[in-house]
């Protein structure tokens, strides 16, 4: 009797002919997944089936199973030879010992001399004499007990199904290049994206000696953290100091916030054409901050021409809070080493600034120049 | 790199290190073993034990007991006499001390904090108006991590003693043990220090304690250092301390004399227009606290660690918690908080070091100041 781990996936279904390049993918992003285990990914009509692995460390191999985008639901059970007795031995071992419950049999090989209706009968009749405690409610029973007889001559018995986190799999629609500040949002916003599939590059901009190492390796722990789900692979790092003295003393305090985003957009741009990818992702979410209301988002929308993706533009912070805690950034996200420095913050930032006005500021600087200088800065960490 | 950041911690002295390095590798016994490896380090400790004391303290009537760090011994200080009634200390404390003693609310012992001057030393007639009849214990710092001031202990432990005989008298000497002459008067009960402010190992302070003030255990176990602190001793740090403090204590006071010079010789070199003294003349000579006023302290103070030059810094770009604490309650004015840089000295200072560190400060501030205009 082997543990085993079935696995199914969600959306991956509804694909038609290219069907086989999503499941493809897929295996990949699992087997990448249980990357360092002892295991074995087969693929079994329509769902996958993780064999082989060390059964105490199946905790750990459903961790990083649930991890993994595309999987809708994964079930651990035991992979037996299909007669009766193993079967049913299998069937007692996973089946709770109290309760209501129903023998659920789904027979591929039909050349299985019982029929699915005589195997429910004859499995549930032992379980039942076995666990007195147990009753059989086929209407709505609080378990099932399945047992898929396969034609290769064995048979999956489990019992229960454990969610996966849904979506497709990362790396079926295109890159993605995601600002990633030390925040709560942007990792969360990088981890959304990354579940439609989308595969996530991450850049920061840091403000040294203005903002500290510290929060610098703050990313970098936040980007491995994103790096579990979006397999991304490295991390850029963006020096914008000398915009920010720049804007500080050439043009508005208050427009301090929107003149460095429209340089982050712009830097972001380039780097993200030569990374290969094709849209820009930003942690955004309408009126959260000054510069994130509808003034704000147009003035540093109108300087590229990526699209950008703010998966997070309708959430309130509490369901950001939320999903942070489901994917594990949030303790990192709030540890206190800030991104931007507080000699630059202005005291009343403009939340709907003019774009004439920001047009006539932005002027005073050499704009081209300042961003040349900032790739300049450019590095590559990787994950 | 020029290190002026001794307050926080020092380089290990290579000589002290090296000498204890045979109970490294060598005399490796567990002292409580009672075969002769063992008994051998158990004397060792024992000398070490002597030996630290006697410098600052007649060893007949106090003891000392070996702890993991001056935390450690702050703790066992509070949390062993501060049990009921109140229990009093300055503003200007060490977080080992004002931590504890905010903990101490959740103990149902109402925690008191006397003010400090402009200068870090605690406000002498404050502190004296909260102690009553029900005050426990009472906690000042000997020399303020922070400003240098350096609080009279041994006055103060027999103000607060006439006034109250029987609450216990607890002083962190952690920036005072080996660097400034001390020696412990009667009325001060509880004394903590600290190895690695010396040149000894990070892992090791010391609580010394009055022998008549009965304390209770702070980890309970095998029973070394008398049930008051169990755990097998942490036998190379220790030595390293010894070894440590007599390096330091053989030139004690030529050395504080010479660093009081050089204190004095970078704090004239200072642009006066850059920055504002904040250190008392009459502190430790191993810390001048100046603010950069108006710059940001943390800021300069990566900048200066760019350009070859590590210090301390009493502010942080972090909104919250964004000012030192204790120099907050000196009373400065925001600017000035924002500026703050503690340069720390230790006996290997050189007077090369301090003309260049003036030179690598004022420099790099007029570019902050320029930068950030």
């Amino acid at each position: 009797m082997e543990k085993v781990i079935i696995i199914r996936y969600a959306e991956i279904h509804l694909k038609g002919k290219n069907r086989g390049f999503f499941e493809r993918v897929f295996f990949v992003n699992i087997e990448r997944a249980l990357k360092g285990l002892r295991h074995e990914l087969r693929r079994i009509s329509g769902r996958y089936l993780v064999e082989g692995f060390d059964e105490e460390r199946v905790d750990e191999v459903c961790e990083r199973i649930s991890r993994v985008f595309g999987v809708h639901s994964y079930s651990v059970g035991y992979q037996v030879p299909s007669e009766m007795d193993k079967m049913y031995f299998a069937a007692k071992t996973v089946c709770p010992k109290e309760g209501t419950f129903k023998v659920v049999t789904h027979r591929a090989s039909k050349k299985y001399p019982l029929t699915s209706m005589e195997i429910n009968a004859a499995i549930g009749g032992r379980l039942l004499s076995e666990y007195k405690n147990l009753k059989v409610d086929v209407h709505d029973p609080q378990s099932h007990v399945y047992i898929d007889v396969r034609e290769n001559g064995s048979a999956l018995v489990f019992c229960a199904f454990e969610r996966g986190r849904g979506g497709m799999p990362v790396g079926t629609a295109g890159k993605g290049m995601l600002l990633l500040s030390g925040g709560i949002d942007s990792p969360v916003a990088g981890y959304m994206m990354a579940k439609r599939g989308m595969s996530v590059e991450c850049l920061h901009f840091h403000s040294y000696p203005y903002t500290n190492d510290q929060a610098k390796e703050k990313v970098v722990d936040l980007a491995r953290i994103l790096s579990r789900y979006s397999q991304t692979v490295a991390l850029r790092t963006v020096s914008v100091t000398h915009i920010q003295e720049e804007i500080h003393e050439k043009c508005a305090e208050d427009l301090m916030i929107t003149l460095l985003r429209r340089f982050m957009y712009r830097i972001a741009e380039r780097i993200a054409k030569k990374a290969g990818a094709e849209c820009l992702i930003t942690g955004e979410s309408l009126g959260q901050v000054a510069s994130q209301t509808i003034e704000g988002i147009t003035s540093s929308n109108s300087v590229v021409t990526l699209p950008v993706l703010r998966p997070l533009i309708g959430f309130d912070k509490e369901e950001i809070i939320e999903r942070s805690v489901d994917m594990g950034a949030y303790e990192t996200s709030i540890l206190p080493f800030e991104d931007c420095c507080t000699v630059f913050l202005p005291e009343f930032p403009a939340t709907k600034p003019k774009l004439s006005y920001i047009l006539q500021e932005e002027s005073k600087l050499d704009v081209e120049a300042l961003v040349d200088e900032a790739l300049q800065t450019t590095e590559r960490i990787v994950l | 790199m020029i290190y002026f950041d001794n307050a926080a911690t020092t380089r290990p002295n290579a000589r002290s290190v090296e000498r204890a390095n045979v109970y490294l590798t060598e005399e490796y016994f567990n002292p409580s073993a009672l075969y002769r490896g063992g008994f051998t380090v158990s004397e060792e400790i024992k000398r070490a034990r002597e030996y630290l004391l006697s410098r600052v303290a007649d060893p007949v009537n106090f003891d000392l007991t070996f702890t993991s760090c001056g935390t450690e011994a702050d703790n066992h200080a509070v949390f062993s006499c501060a049990k009921r009634g109140n229990a009093v200390t300055t503003d200007g404390e060490h977080a080992a001390i004002h931590a504890s003693f905010s903990e101490l609310k959740n103990r149902g012992v109402e925690p008191r904090f006397a003010r400090i001057l402009e200068d870090g030393r605690v406000d002498e007639a404050h502190l004296l108006s909260l102690i009553d009849e029900k005050t426990t214990f009472v906690s000042v710092i000997h020399v303020n991590n922070e400003t240098g001031a350096i609080n009279n202990i041994a006055q103060l432990a027999k103000k607060v003693k006439a006034k109250n005989p029987r609450c216990v008298f607890h002083s962190d000497g952690v920036q005072a043990f080996g660097k400034i002459p001390v020696y412990l008067p009667k009325e001060v009960d509880l004394y903590s220090i600290s190895a690695h402010k010396i040149g000894g190992l990070k892992g090791v302070g010391g609580l010394i304690r009055r022998k008549s003030l009965a304390l209770s255990p702070y980890l309970y176990g095998g029973g070394q250092e008398k049930g008051l602190r169990s755990g097998t001793e942490n036998v190379f740090g220790i030595l390293s301390f010894r070894y440590a403090a007599e390096d330091k204590f053989s030139s004690l006071v030529k050395d504080a004399e010479r660093i009081k010079e050089y204190r004095e010789t970078l704090a004239s070199l200072l642009d006066g227009e850059l920055f504002k003294r904040l250190s008392p003349v009459d502190g430790t000579p191993y810390i001048l606290s100046v603010s950069a006023v108006g710059l940001r302290g943390e800021v300069l103070q990566r900048m200066l660690s760019d350009n070859g030059l590590v210090v301390g810094t009493g502010s942080a770009c972090s909104s919250k918690h964004r000012f030192s604490r204790v120099m907050t309650a000196c009373g400065y004015d925001e600017k000035t908080l924002d500026g703050v840089l503690r340069i720390s000295f230790s006996p290997e200072t050189t007077e090369d070091e301090v003309k260049r560190a003036a030179t690598v400060l004022n420099a790099t501030s007029k570019e902050l100041k320029i930068r950030t205009k």
